[in-house]
């Protein structure tokens, strides 16, 4: 890796003059973070990442905090890296707007530009194969995002300690430990975890400091952190600063004499501790059974895939490497308050002497503080603010105060503030309660929430109210409080009962301030509210966990507020206890994720709709992507899809039917192309939550119910008129609106095709801005509320937005001309990227036996099969009939997610005299995507898409139950998904060679 | 002898056929048919063969072919190719369907016409035949692009047809919204308001009784079965497949006549009450599939004494088919009735079957039938309703007047009993009493066959 020193990098930077400088001389002042929009506020949230950097570098007086310049484009970042020493350190995740980032760091080498480059990453698959060839070596350091931002501290402080190590351990003779881990993903885990345990130790150490020098050179002097990744880079490390090695954590299988060693880690360990004897050394394998060899040389064992592994680990470095309790004090040499937010600043604003407000003011300190924490808006108003514009301290004081407090009543918009009663707006306010992540769906909306505040979606052209419904936060600090109180981690990830464990968490505790905190936000309350999970993991790009977790909805209409916070409080135990679920277990199984990282945020949000009688719902809901698999003439890919039901979002996301239209072509509506076809599929009944009557004496502490209602409900309530048609039966023909005699459809056709609601415009706007934020594909949830008072505007909320899991992978697989022979299948409609040729297991749905009345027997079958092939880890083919995981029994298999997990290729085809438009609203679709499967679609219109089902019948195999037959071949299948060209094919064995 | 004749005289117009008329299988099959059964009467009728009948008849009296440039919503140029068949106008004005399809081409559009012509004359209404249409996609268009297209193909097609010339209805693609917008725009370039196309709008020259018509007409066809074997409906057991258009209007114009309606069905199973149906649960049954669109099932939620049976497919058939009554009426699917549920019907003492759906009886199915002496009413007569009541539509254009919903029942009524009497005779007359299949075959032919002696060589 590339050292780089500000000497060799330009003339020093600003406020050098510091008593300590010799420690830690270089260090990242300046970062160039070269990712989506998106990406970047994934990184820092919602501040906290500059919290954390405040904590260790503006909270100890040093004052160069690193500023962080984040571009998307690859172009953008070569020029502004172009300027000699303008950056100490270039992150930049693997897609950029215009080019790869292998690309992009070979142009920056090409013009000698030596800044170090990290790669960061968030997608598993592609990681894999990038590591797998030699490209990656054109990073000085690869790591992977898994949720967690203190990754961006461990890689700045691992690039400083680097930098640092030499000149420092000679000067005074700092710590280090070494770790050695060439895998990618563990030490990305590990850093951050290492240097928190470091910064807690540091923290002690000041604390018994005789003096503020003393204390900065405490700080200063931490120890540091070596990652090597081959045995011989670790050993010379070791050698040469054995005397000041404060342990040792280190895997068993790395790299030594360039090639892998599976018993590297056991010579090591052997060799450190019989020349240094006092050294903590900690193994760590897979493989439980080298536990005994581990102690044999003397070191210490932790199991890698042990779901408390994270746990353990800092147990471990707790007892070994003598790390106690931290503590935080002011900024400044002088005794002075610390912030932790603007609201904490506005206090300590009211307390501070003047010397401290006019030293800060003199260095733009306040500005500059708020900028890192992305509050541009009141850094420039406070910019201008010198203490000689002001007559005196006071008004300087007063006009910060002031500033501040506008900021905080008219910017709550598009902020993630912490929940305060007196500036929660119920009509707009997204607030926070608990400290730690936001977890994913509520980083999603908090990115919609800032999107809509920047002026992305202006809402006066439409004439509509657009915005994220109002919604508190709990963050996962308060998910592992409760957790912790009630010692329920140890059990939850043990217990394989789901009922036992909703019943454990049903009856555990609530952490009294957020409890506290809840009750006054009920106050503030009347409407009916959405509790929905936001775990780590959820929404992360390439992993949607889609539909794991559990959502709930209440109508918050009792009269006695305790009741009202029970039914809160169990709503929110029971999104806990959800994580802890066999299907969340199961899914997470196949990620690269232990359930020990996964942690809980949850978002309890306004519920949009209206109340109509004793129901409550909304006129429109539904969910749109910017990039559409299924295009009809004359729409590209890129015109984006929606789809939209009436009622709640769950008619949606269960994959029932919908009206689906490009938002830039509403009134294209390939469903009523056909008259029969239109009324026959489409949506008949939607979702509502129940309104009880609000003095309910035995309302009991759960969650609200929701009810299934008839479309003649919807046009007593006066909702149809505006999504409704009428078929008539006499003239065969389906008329827009509801005006006359016949049967309702729902076909959205007054507000798509005669201007009722601009709701294409909108839809189309929000994917562009959508897409714009996050530099790819996005798919969008959202919701109208139309029967809104008179006199106030309707209303358009976003309540979700996030990557869509697209993969763009460099190379490209070409899909050759083969001779329809010695294929199995052929189709030009086609998801994913990518080729394989090692399945030999095929199941099929026999097209001779499948009948739509059994698709739930079918889809038994499958899971049964899927089972068997999954604990056999053999990847299989899937050929199956109708709309694969429907809810709709009636129009395909109605598998679930889990059921099928274990086909890596699936084929759809198409349903014997039935045409059915395949689903796009659906969580199921969603994970398909992103587990990377290849989807190939057969239509029987269409005569370049077949499958020989003459062949499959010939195929050695036997019937598992009635209708699924599952195929042992003998030779591999070659399957190969050209996803940019739309087109795939699976050959059949023996006609094609590796 | 004969059989040499017949297959000399097939053989012979289908090699004609296919040299005149290559690369068009489907209107070959379709002659291929039509000789075949007509071949005993063309031994018959010497004279229709000195006269070329069928030599004629296989031939269009015109083809317009013609194209359709229009524009889409982004000012994008697409050229179609439109077709009107002009099969026969021996017995009335040209009278078939328009097709919007990318599959429509002459072929099949000749094949369509001609098997029109035979349909028409049977319903025994001044209709002729033909068939016409063009490979526009209506997929994914939106309103006003169908309705620039539609008036792109009229701005052609007006020159050719007119209330006494050619009629067109609507078929697959052309739905009442088409029907309109071609409408519109005839009444544009001719200024006549007439009744140039059928499947209009009820406010504006369309007929009632539409969606009425082949669940009625089925049953006032097997009405004349019974009645030609003196018996009546009244009292009669009747099951009823399917639950659909055809279906409900089966089932109320059978109970109308006081027949008791046991079971009805869904493509999930069927439901078999043997308290019979009547006017409520009817009303229930037809919210229940035409509003609510649900599941048939319901209905035994609804009506406790009704048993709900799910499809098996493990069966080789239907059980619906064994249950004790007199008549059925397979009205929901093709090939609906195998051979073994023919047997099952004739065991649990049906005596009569008449076709509601298109084709639901197998071949096979059909001569159990026949073989047990059943009353069958073939498909092409018994739901002939439909077509029926297009030709009313051009009648009341004719005059200017709209018929109540009765007068338009009793109109279809007498038009079945016809259908029912032609084909009676016809089968009588050439030697197979009480087959209505050869019946309605020769009955439809003749007629066409000799309005084309009588008109001199055309």
């Amino acid at each position: 890796m590339r050292t780089a020193h500000p000497e060799d990098l330009g003339p020093a930077p600003r406020n050098a003059a510091q008593l300590f400088q010799e420690l830690m001389r270089f260090r990242v002042r300046e970062i160039l973070l070269i990712s989506s929009p998106y990406d970047a506020f994934t990184l820092s949230e919602d501040g906290s990442l500059y919290e954390s950097l405040l904590d260790e570098y503006v909270g100890f007086g040093l004052t160069h905090m690193p500023n962080l310049t984040h571009v998307s484009r690859g172009d953008e970042a070569l020029s502004l890296a172009e300027e000699p020493g303008r950056f100490d350190l270039i992150i930049s995740s693997l897609h950029l707007e215009d080019m790869h980032s292998v690309e992009m760091v070979h142009r920056l080498r090409e013009q000698s530009i030596d800044t170090p480059v990290v790669l960061l990453t968030y997608d598993n698959r592609e990681l894999a194969s990038l590591l797998h060839g030699d490209r990656a070596r054109v990073f000085d350091r690869v790591f992977a995002w898994q949720g967690d931002f203190r990754i961006l501290l461990a890689i700045i402080n691992l690039i400083e300690d680097r930098a640092n190590f030499e000149r420092d351990t000679a000067l005074v003779g700092v710590q280090s430990i070494i770790l050695i881990e060439d895998d990618v993903k563990f030490y990305s885990s590990y850093l951050p975890l290492i240097y928190t345990a470091v910064f807690e130790q540091t923290a002690d150490l000041i604390a018994e400091g005789v003096n503020p020098a003393h204390k900065l050179l405490r700080m200063r002097a931490r120890p540091k952190i070596i990652l090597c990744s081959t045995y011989e880079e670790a050993w010379e490390y070791f050698e040469q600063y054995h005397e000041t090695i404060l342990g040792v954590v280190c895997d068993i299988e790395f790299p030594r004499a360039g090639g892998p060693d599976v018993a590297a880690g056991f010579d090591f360990a052997r060799n450190v501790i019989q020349s240094h004897g006092d050294i903590p050394v900690l193994l760590q394998s897979h493989d439980a059974a080298n536990r005994a060899r581990a102690e044999e040389v003397g070191a210490s064992f932790l199991r890698k895939d042990s779901p408390t592994l994270l746990r353990d680990l800092k147990q471990y470095m707790m007892e070994h490497f003598g790390f106690g309790d931290f503590i935080f004090r002011g900024p400044d040499g002088t005794e002075v308050q610390r912030a932790e937010d603007l609201r904490a600043l506005e206090d300590a604003l009211l307390e501070v002497p003047d010397e401290s407000i006019a030293y800060h003011g003199r260095r733009n300190d306040f500005s500059r503080w708020l900028k890192a924490r992305t509050e541009f808006d009141l850094a420039h108003r406070l910019r201008p603010s010198k203490v000689s514009d002001y007559g005196s301290i006071a008004e300087l004081r007063e006009h910060l105060l002031e500033s501040i407090r506008q900021h905080r009543r008219g910017h709550q918009r598009g902020r993630v503030v912490d929940f305060d009663a007196d500036t929660f707006d119920p009509a707009r306010s997204f607030a926070r309660v608990g400290g730690g992540s936001l977890g994913g769906k509520a980083r999603g909306l908090a990115f919609a929430n800032t999107l809509l505040a920047t002026g992305a979606l202006d809402t006066e052209s439409t004439g509509v109210r657009i915005s994220v419904p109002p919604a508190i936060v709990l963050g996962t600090d308060v998910f592992d409080r409760f957790i912790e109180d009630n010692d329920l981690l140890a059990f939850a990830i043990r217990c394989n009962d789901d009922a036992e464990i909703l019943d454990r968490f049903r009856a555990a505790a609530f952490p009294r301030e957020e409890t506290d905190a809840l009750l006054t936000y009920l106050g503030a309350v009347h409407y009916p509210l959405s509790v929905r999970s936001s775990s780590l993991l959820e929404d992360s790009q390439f992993m949607p966990f889609a539909g794991v977790y559990e959502t709930f909805m209440l109508p918050n209409n009792h009269r006695d507020a305790a009741v009202r916070l029970e039914q809160l409080l169990d709503s929110v135990r029971r999104v806990y206890a959800s994580t802890f679920y066999q299907s969340a277990k199961h899914y997470l199984r196949s990620t690269p994720y232990r359930l020990e990282e996964e942690k809980m945020a949850v978002v309890v949000q306004q519920l949009v709709g209206a109340p109509h009688g004793d129901r409550y719902y909304p006129d429109v809901s539904g969910v749109a992507r910017s990039y559409n698999f299924y295009p009809a003439d004359p729409m590209t890919p890129e015109d984006g899809i929606a789809v939209v039901a009436i009622g709640l979002g769950k008619h949606v996301v269960d994959g029932r039917a919908t009206v689906r239209f490009c938002p830039r072509y509403p009134r294209h509506l390939i469903q009523f192309s056909s008259v029969e076809d239109g009324v026959g599929y489409s949506q008949r009944t939607f979702y509502a939550l129940e309104l009880p009557a609000p003095d309910t004496a035995t309302a009991p502490a759960e969650p609200g119910r929701l009810v299934v209602e008839s479309l003649e409900r919807a046009e007593q309530d006066g909702v149809l008129g505006a999504i409704g048609s009428t078929y008539s039966r006499e003239n065969n023909a389906l008329y827009d609106g509801i005006s006359r005699d016949g049967t309702r459809v729902v076909t959205f056709a007054p507000i798509l095709k005669s201007g009722l609601f601009p709701l294409a415009e909108i839809v189309e706007r929000e994917l562009a801005a959508g897409r714009r934020g996050m530099s790819g594909p996005v798919e969008i949830e959202f919701a109208v509320n139309l029967s809104v008072p008179s006199g106030t505007p309707r209303e358009f909320f976003l309540l979700q937005i996030r990557p869509m899991a697209i993969d763009r992978e460099v190379e490209r697989l070409a899909v050759v001309d083969v001779a329809p022979e010695s294929l199995v299948c052929r189709s030009t409609q086609v998801l994913g990227h990518g080729a394989s040729d090692n399945i030999l297991d095929v199941v099929v749905v026999d097209p001779d036996r499948f009948d739509r009345a059994q698709s739930v027997v079918v889809a038994r079958e499958l899971a049964l099969v899927n089972t068997e092939l999954e604990q056999q880890s053999k990847p299989y083919l899937l050929i199956t009939i109708g709309r694969l995981g429907s809810a709709d029994p009636w129009l395909g298999v109605p598998v679930r997610w889990d059921e099928i997990s274990g086909a890596r290729v699936i084929i759809e085809t198409q349903m014997r005299g039935m045409r059915i438009v395949p689903s796009q609203g659906g969580h199921f679709f969603q994970n398909l995507v992103a587990s990377g499967i290849g989807y190939l679609t057969v239509d029987g219109d269409n005569s370049e898409s077949f499958v020989d089902w003459n062949w499959l019948a010939g195929a050695p195999g036997d019937y598992r139950g009635t209708y699924v037959r599952h195929l042992r071949l003998h030779d591999p299948l070659r399957v190969v998904v050209d996803g940019q060209r739309g087109r795939g094919l699976v050959a059949k064995p023996g006609t094609w060679q590796r | 002898m004969k059989a040499t004749l017949e297959s000399n005289y097939v053989s012979d117009v289908m090699a004609e056929v296919k040299e005149k008329h290559p690369a068009q299988p489907e209107f070959h099959q379709a002659v291929h048919e039509v000789a075949e059964s007509i071949a005993p009467l063309l031994e018959a009728r010497p004279e229709y063969r000195k006269k070329k009948i069928f030599e004629r008849i296989v031939e269009p009296e015109r083809v317009v072919m013609f194209r359709v440039a229009w524009q889409d919503d982004r000012g994008e140029v697409h050229v179609n190719r439109g077709f009107r068949v002009q099969m026969n106008s021996a017995i009335g004005p040209y009278k078939g369907g328009l097709r919007f399809h990318p599959s429509v081409n002459l072929g099949i559009l000749k094949f369509l016409a001609f098997e029109q012509v035979f349909k028409n004359s049977l319903t025994t209404l001044p209709m002729g035949g033909g068939k016409g249409g063009c490979d526009f996609d209506p997929k994914g268009k939106s309103d006003d692009e169908v309705m620039r297209f539609c008036q792109s193909f009229m701005s052609e097609l007006f020159r050719h047809i007119g209330p006494d010339t050619d009629v067109p209805a609507g078929d697959i693609g052309v739905g009442g919204r088409e029907i309109g917008y071609l409408f519109g725009q005839y009444k544009r370039l001719r200024n006549h308001f007439t009744g140039v196309l059928t499947g209009k709008g009820l406010g504006w020259g369309g007929s009632l009784i539409r969606p009425e018509a082949t669940g009625y007409g089925c049953v006032y066809f097997a009405l004349e079965m019974l009645a030609a074997n003196k018996q009546e409906m009244k009292g009669k057991t009747c099951l009823v497949s399917g639950s659909g258009n055809v279906s409900q209007y089966t089932i109320e114009k059978l109970l109308q006549l006081g027949a008791k309606v046991v079971a009805v069905s869904d493509s999930a199973g069927y439901i078999y009450d043997e308290q019979g149906f009547d006017r409520d649960k009817l009303v229930y049954l037809m919210d229940l599939k035409n509003n609510r669109r649900g599941r048939i099932k319901e209905y035994a939620d609804r009506f406790p004494k009704a048993v709900y049976t799910a499809v098996d497919p493990k069966l080789g058939y239907n059980p619906l088919w064994t249950h004790k009554a007199d008549c059925a009426f397979p009205s929901a699917t093709q090939n609906e009735i195998n051979a073994k549920d023919a047997e099952n019907l004739v065991k649990a003492g049906v005596r009569l079957v008449a076709e509601g759906a298109n084709m639901p009886c197998t071949p096979d199915a059909v001569e159990v039938f026949h073989g047990a002496g059943v009353l069958f009413g073939p498909g092409k007569a018994a739901n002939a309703g439909g077509v029926s009541v297009s030709g009313l539509e051009m009648s009341q254009n004719s005059q200017r007047l709209s018929w109540s919903r009765d007068e338009v029942d009793a109109k279809l009524h007498h038009i079945m009993r016809s259908i029912h009497d032609t084909c009676l005779r016809a089968s009588e007359r050439y030697g197979r009493k009480g087959n209505y299949v050869d019946g309605a075959n020769i009955g439809g032919f003749l007629k066409v066959a000799d309005a084309m002696m009588d008109q001199g060589l055309s």
